[in-house]
C-alpha cells in the first residue's frame, strides 16, 4: 500500500475528499491521507520536517517563490496529450513566471465591474460595454452615487475596498506597473509618471468624485450586493450573487479603459505541488491531475475543456470571467516577497491619501523603499 | 486687529505643535533604527532624502554626483547609528555626513576623474551589460561570465586590479560558509564545473547541490549586507570582546503554567525582577482572562495570537508601572505565522546587529527580554518566551519553553532567522519606579483598574475585539459570538473542522475562564456589586468547567488530522453549555456596573 499525504491550508475538503475517495477507487494500492495547516508557515515547517508532505496545497503564492521546495511540472504536463494547449494560459503564465511550474493553481480568482442592473434603470443609463473607458466609469460613477442633505450616501457609484493589490490593475492599464518584470526594484516603476497618474485617478475617485465610499465614512449603503452600482466584484463575489440566487440583478463588464491601451489584469490564486521531498511524485502529480484538471474540484477550471462541460463558457456572467483569464499578468506580490510582506504598511499610507490629502506622487516615490 | 493677532499666534501655535509632532516622530523613529529597524531608518530618510540632496546638489554643483553623495551618506547613518547618543540631534548629525561625504568626493575631483566607476572598465566583450556592484548575484553572474576570457583580460592592468579585488572580498566573505558550502560554491564559480559534474564529484544528487548553492547564496547576500553596512563580526574566542551573562529566572507562582504565554512570560519577567503578580491578577488586569476569539475559516488556533501586540504590551505595562521598549519586524524571504497579528509589522533583515545588541543591552542590566519563538517545542507551534542569558562564545541565548521546565537554548542564528521578531524589555522607568513607588499605584487604584477590566469583559463579550486584520481574507469573531462560529464550524457540511487547533483553543480557553472566575473572586468591590461579581465568578467556572470538558475531549497534542464526524456533536454540547454559563456570567457583570453606578449616582 502506498500512502500519499496531502497538506492543505484550505477549510473546504469535500471537493478534495471526493477526488480522494474516486483515485483510491480507481488505485486500490494507494491511500490519501489528508492534513490540515493553519498558514504557511506550518506548511513549511511541515515541509521542513522529517516527515513531509508529498502535497501541498497553500493559499497564497509564497511557499512557490521557494524553487526548491517543489518539483517542476512542467514535464509531466507535457507527457499528457493535448493538456498543454487545453490550459488556460493566463493563470499558467503567472504560475511559471520563474521559468518552473512548482503547482497546479488553484482557487483562482479574477475582478470584473459586477453592475446593478436595476440602478442603471433607476437613473435611465445605458449599462457600460467592453469598450468604456475611465472617464465614462467616472461619469458614470458620479450620476449613480445618491446623497441625502447631509451628504451620506445611500448608493455609492463604486465599491472597492482600500488595497494596493486592487488597484494594480489599473496600474497596469494606464501602462504602469508597481515593480521591475524580474520584481527586483520598485524605483523608476511605482514612481513612474504612468503608475502616478492611474493612482491619482484612483484616488481622486475617493476624494474629488466622491463615487466611492472612504474608510469608516458613514453610509446608508448597506452591503456591497445592497447599495453599489459598480463593484470591483472578484469571482467569489460573483459566486455568492449566484448562490443566493441574485444573479439577475447584475451585469458583468471587463474593466475601463485607460490611456495606455493595456488589457492587463491582476489574479489571485494558490496552487497544489508536489513536495521536492516526495518519494512518489509521479503518483503525486497523478492524484493532482485528477483533482485538478479532471474532477470539478474548483470554480473557475484550468482547461477550457472542463470549462465548456460545465457550461461555463456559455454561463451570462462566468464566461466573460473565463476569457478574462488570457489577460491576466503577475501582480507585484507574485514578484517580490518584500513588495508582499509590506502590503498593510502600504495600505496604511493609502488611507492617508484617501483621507487627509497626502500626496501621491510624493507617497508612491516613498514607496520604492519597499522592494 | 485683535483677532488678527490671535489668529496668527493661534497659526503660529499650530506650526510649532506640527513642527514638535514631527520632531517627535523623528526621534522615536531614530530610537528604531538604532535598534536595527530598518523600515524606521527607510522612513526618516524618505523624510529628509530630498533636503539632504538638495544639500548635496549645492555642495557638488552636480546632480549626478549628489545622488551618489546622499547614497554613501545613507550607508554610512545607518551604519553608525548606534553612535548618535543625543536622537534630538539626528539631522544635524546627518547633514554633517552629507557634508563630509561631499567634501570628500569634490577632493577627488569630481565625477570620474580619479575613481572610474566599474562599469566603465567593462571591455566590449560584455556587450555593455551592466554589473551592479552593490548586488552580490550580479558579481558572481560577472564572474562566472568573465572566467572563460579571464586570460585576455589579465592584459590589462585595471582589469586586472579590479578582478583582484573582487576575488579577495568574496573570498573574504567565503568564511561564513561550511567548508563543503565553501568547496561545492568554489567549484560552481570559480572552476565553472556544472551542478552535475559537482554532485559526481561529491556522489550527491544534482538536486542537492542546487540546494547547496542556493543556501550559499543566500548566506553570502547576508554577509555581503553585512560588510557593506560595516557590520563586521566581533572576533571570536579570547579576544576579550565575547560576552555571556545569565540572569537567574526567578520561578514564578504560576502552577501549572499559564497557557497563555503572552501573560505567562510576562509573570516571570516581573518575578524575576522581585515583582511578584498572581497569575490571576495579570490575567484580569490584561484581560486576557475575558478573551476568546476564533477564525472565520475553521478551528484553527491562531485566533489565540491576533491582537495588537504592541498596544496590549505597552498598556498592560503602564497599567502595572512600567515603561516597555519593543523590537519588532518581520522577515521578508520566509513564510510567517499570525500574518493578522504581524500585517503592520515593518521587514528587517536577518542581520544579528539588529538583534543581538537588543538582548545583550537588557540582560546586561539585568531585565530579562519578551520574545516570540517559533521554534517552540510541540505541541505548540510558537508561542512568547523569556531570554535570560546570552553566550557570545557559543553564540546561544538561553530562554524559556512551555514544554521545557530546565529551558533551552537556541543559537543566535535562530534568532536572527525567525521571521517574527518580536523582542521587548523594560524601559528605563523601571529603575524610577521599584519598589515602594512601583506599588503605590497598585494598592490605591485596584478599584478603578477592577471596573475598567468587568467594563472591558462586557464590552468584549457583546461586541468582540476592537482589533482587527487589515489582510482582507483574515476574519476572526470574538466574545461570546466566538461560540456560536465554534458551533457553526463542527455543524457546517462544508468545512473541516481542525483537530489540532480544537485541542489548543480549548484549553486555553478553559484555563482563562478558570482565571476569569478566580480574578472576580478577588475584586475589591463591596455590598450587591460584589454579590454579583461573585455570581459572575461561579458562572465562568462553569463555563470553564464545560470548556475542560470539550478540553478532555480533544486533547492537546500535535496532529494535522481533521476532526473526526462522530466528536462534532459531543464537542458542539459543551460550547453550547460553556456559552449559556458566560452569557450568565456577562449578564451579572452588567447587573454589577449597573449597581455602582447606582451608588455613585446617589452619593452626588
Amino acid at each position: 500500500m502506498k500512502e500519499l499525504r496531502f497538506m492543505t491550508e484550505f477549510q473546504h475538503l469535500q471537493r478534495l475528499t471526493d477526488a480522494k475517495e474516486s483515485f483510491e477507487r480507481a488505485n486500490p494500492g494507494v491511500r490519501i491521507v489528508i492534513e490540515q495547516s493553519t498558514d504557511h508557515f506550518e506548511s513549511n515547517n511541515a515541509y521542513q520536517s522529517d516527515e513531509a508532505p508529498d502535497i501541498i496545497e497553500s493559499g497564497g503564492w509564497s511557499l512557490f517563490n521557494n524553487k526548491d521546495m517543489f518539483v517542476d511540472l512542467n514535464p509531466y504536463v507535457a507527457e499528457v496529450d493535448g493538456l498543454e494547449e487545453d490550459l488556460y494560459q493566463g493563470p499558467m503564465r503567472v504560475a511559471r513566471h520563474n521559468g518552473m511550474l512548482p503547482g497546479l493553481p488553484v482557487d483562482v480568482s479574477i475582478p470584473l465591474i459586477v453592475f446593478n442592473k436595476e440602478m442603471f434603470d433607476r437613473a435611465g443609463l445605458a449599462y457600460p460595454t467592453e469598450d468604456w473607458t475611465w472617464d465614462d466609469f467616472i461619469e458614470l460613477g458620479k450620476k449613480l452615487t445618491i446623497r441625502n442633505e447631509h451628504g451620506v450616501a445611500s448608493q455609492f457609484g463604486f465599491g472597492i475596498g482600500v488595497d494596493i493589490e486592487w488597484y494594480e490593475p489599473f496600474v497596469f492599464r494606464n501602462g504602469g506597473s508597481y515593480l521591475s518584470p524580474n520584481g527586483s526594484t520598485a524605483r523608476g516603476y511605482v514612481d513612474s509618471p504612468a503608475t502616478i497618474e492611474a493612482f491619482r485617478k484612483v484616488i481622486d475617485a475617493y476624494r474629488v468624485h466622491g463615487i466611492i465610499r472612504k474608510p469608516d465614512e458613514p453610509s446608508a449603503a448597506g452591503q456591497l450586493h445592497e447599495g453599489f452600482a459598480m463593484i470591483f466584484g472578484f469571482m467569489w463575489f460573483t459566486g455568492d450573487l449566484i448562490y443566493h440566487k441574485i444573479d439577475d440583478k447584475f451585469g458583468v463588464v471587463g474593466l475601463p479603459k485607460m490611456q495606455g491601451g493595456d488589457q492587463s489584469n491582476m489574479i489571485y490564486m494558490g496552487a497544489a505541488g508536489v513536495t521536492s521531498k516526495s518519494k512518489n511524485p509521479r503518483l503525486a502529480w497523478e492524484f493532482l491531475r485528477h483533482y485538478i484538471i479532471e474532477r470539478h474540484s474548483w470554480p473557475l477550471p484550468l482547461t477550457r475543456s472542463q470549462a465548456e462541460d460545465r457550461g461555463l463558457t456559455g454561463h451570462r456572467l462566468w464566461s466573460r470571467y473565463m476569457e478574462e483569464l488570457d489577460h491576466v499578468r503577475p501582480s507585484g506580490y507574485y514578484l517580490s516577497e518584500k513588495w508582499n510582506s509590506s502590503r498593510q504598511l502600504i495600505n496604511e499610507d493609502i488611507h492617508r491619501m484617501i483621507l487627509e490629502g497626502a500626496d501621491v506622487s510624493q507617497t508612491l516615490r516613498s514607496w520604492t523603499r519597499f522592494a | 486687529m485683535a483677532f488678527e493677532a490671535e489668529d496668527r499666534a493661534s497659526a503660529a501655535s499650530k506650526v510649532a505643535s506640527v513642527g514638535m509632532a514631527s520632531f517627535d516622530r523623528d526621534q522615536s523613529l531614530v530610537e528604531r533604527a538604532q535598534q536595527g529597524d530598518t523600515e524606521a531608518f527607510g522612513e526618516l530618510i524618505e523624510q529628509h532624502r530630498n533636503k539632504a540632496r538638495g544639500l548635496a546638489e549645492r555642495l557638488t554643483g552636480d546632480p549626478h554626483m549628489a545622488d551618489d553623495v546622499v547614497q554613501d551618506a545613507l550607508i554610512r547613518a545607518f551604519m553608525h547609528m548606534g553612535s548618535l547618543v543625543d536622537t534630538s540631534r539626528f539631522l544635524p548629525w546627518f547633514y554633517r555626513i552629507v557634508r563630509n561625504q561631499a567634501n570628500m568626493r569634490m577632493r577627488r575631483g569630481g565625477p570620474h576623474r580619479n575613481e572610474r566607476p566599474f562599469v566603465s572598465i567593462s571591455s566590449p566583450e560584455t556587450n555593455g551589460s551592466r554589473v551592479d556592484w552593490e548586488d552580490l548575484d550580479s558579481i558572481l553572474y560577472y564572474l562566472a561570465r568573465t572566467a572563460t576570457d579571464a586570460a585576455m583580460r589579465e592584459q590589462d592592468p585595471a582589469e586586472h586590479l579590479l578582478r583582484k579585488e573582487i576575488y579577495e572580498t568574496i573570498h573574504a566573505l567565503l568564511h561564513c560558509l561550511s567548508r563543503k558550502e565553501r568547496d561545492i560554491f568554489k567549484a560552481y564559480f570559480f572552476r565553472q564545473l556544472s551542478p552535475d559534474e559537482i554532485a559526481e564529484m561529491y556522489r550527491m544528487t544534482t538536486g542537492s547541490i542546487y540546494t547547496y548553492i542556493h543556501r550559499s547564496r543566500q548566506k553570502l547576500r547576508n554577509e555581503h549586507i553585512r560588510v557593506t553596512l560595516g557590520l563586521l563580526p566581533e572576533k571570536k574566542g579570547g579576544s576579550g570582546l565575547a560576552r555571556h551573562k545569565l540572569l537567574d529566572l526567578r520561578s514564578w507562582q504560576a502552577e501549572p503554567p499559564v497557557m497563555s504565554t503572552f501573560i505567562s512570560s510576562i509573570g516571570r519577567m516581573l518575578a524575576s525582577i522581585g515583582d511578584q503578580r498572581e497569575a490571576a491578577e495579570l490575567m484580569g488586569v490584561s484581560t486576557f482572562a475575558f478573551r476568546m476569539k476564533l477564525s472565520d475559516k475553521t478551528t484553527f488556533a491562531d485566533g489565540i495570537y491576533v491582537f495588537d501586540w504592541r498596544a496590549t504590551l505597552q498598556g498592560l505595562m503602564r497599567e502595572i508601572g512600567y515603561e516597555i521598549s519593543v523590537l519588532c519586524g518581520q522577515l521578508a524571504d520566509s513564510p510567517v505565522p499570525l500574518l493578522g497579528a504581524v500585517e503592520r509589522f515593518p521587514v528587517v533583515l536577518r542581520i544579528e546587529e539588529a538583534v543581538l545588541p537588543f538582548i545583550r543591552r537588557h540582560i546586561d542590566a539585568g531585565r530579562p527580554v519578551l520574545y516570540f519563538d517559533t521554534l517552540v517545542t510541540r505541541p505548540y507551534v510558537h508561542e512568547w518566551s523569556v531570554i535570560y542569558g546570552y553566550d557570545d562564545r557559543v553564540r546561544v541565548v538561553h530562554l524559556t519553553d512551555p514544554i521545557r521546565p530546565e529551558g533551552k537554548t537556541l543559537s543566535y542564528d535562530d534568532v536572527i532567522n525567525n521571521p517574527v521578531r518580536f523582542l521587548a524589555g523594560f524601559g528605563s522607568k523601571l529603575e524610577q519606579t521599584a519598589g515602594e513607588t512601583a506599588r503605590r499605584p497598585r494598592e490605591t487604584g485596584t478599584r478603578e483598574q477592577a471596573l475598567r477590566t468587568i467594563r472591558f469583559a462586557i464590552a468584549y463579550a457583546k461586541h468582540g475585539c476592537e482589533y482587527r486584520p487589515r489582510t482582507s481574507y483574515l476574519n476572526y469573531t470574538s466574545g461570546l459570538a466566538a461560540y456560536d462560529r465554534w458551533i457553526d464550524h463542527l455543524r457546517s457540511p462544508h468545512i473541516a473542522p481542525n483537530r489540532y487547533g480544537m485541542g489548543q483553543l480549548s484549553a486555553v480557553y478553559a484555563e482563562a475562564k478558570r482565571y476569569a472566575a478566580l480574578y472576580l473572586r478577588g475584586v475589591p468591590l463591596e455590598g450587591e456589586a460584589m454579590r454579583l461579581a461573585m455570581l459572575a465568578s461561579v458562572a465562568y467556572e462553569q463555563a470553564a468547567d464545560a470548556m475542560a470538558e470539550l478540553s478532555r475531549l480533544v486533547p492537546f497534542i500535535r496532529t494535522s488530522e481533521v476532526l473526526p464526524p462522530d466528536m462534532r456533536e459531543v464537542c458542539v454540547e459543551q460550547l453550547e453549555k460553556a456559552k449559556a454559563f458566560e452569557s450568565a456570567a456577562v449578564g451579572y457583570l452588567e447587573k454589577s456596573i449597573a449597581v455602582k453606578a447606582g451608588e455613585e449616582g446617589s452619593r452626588q
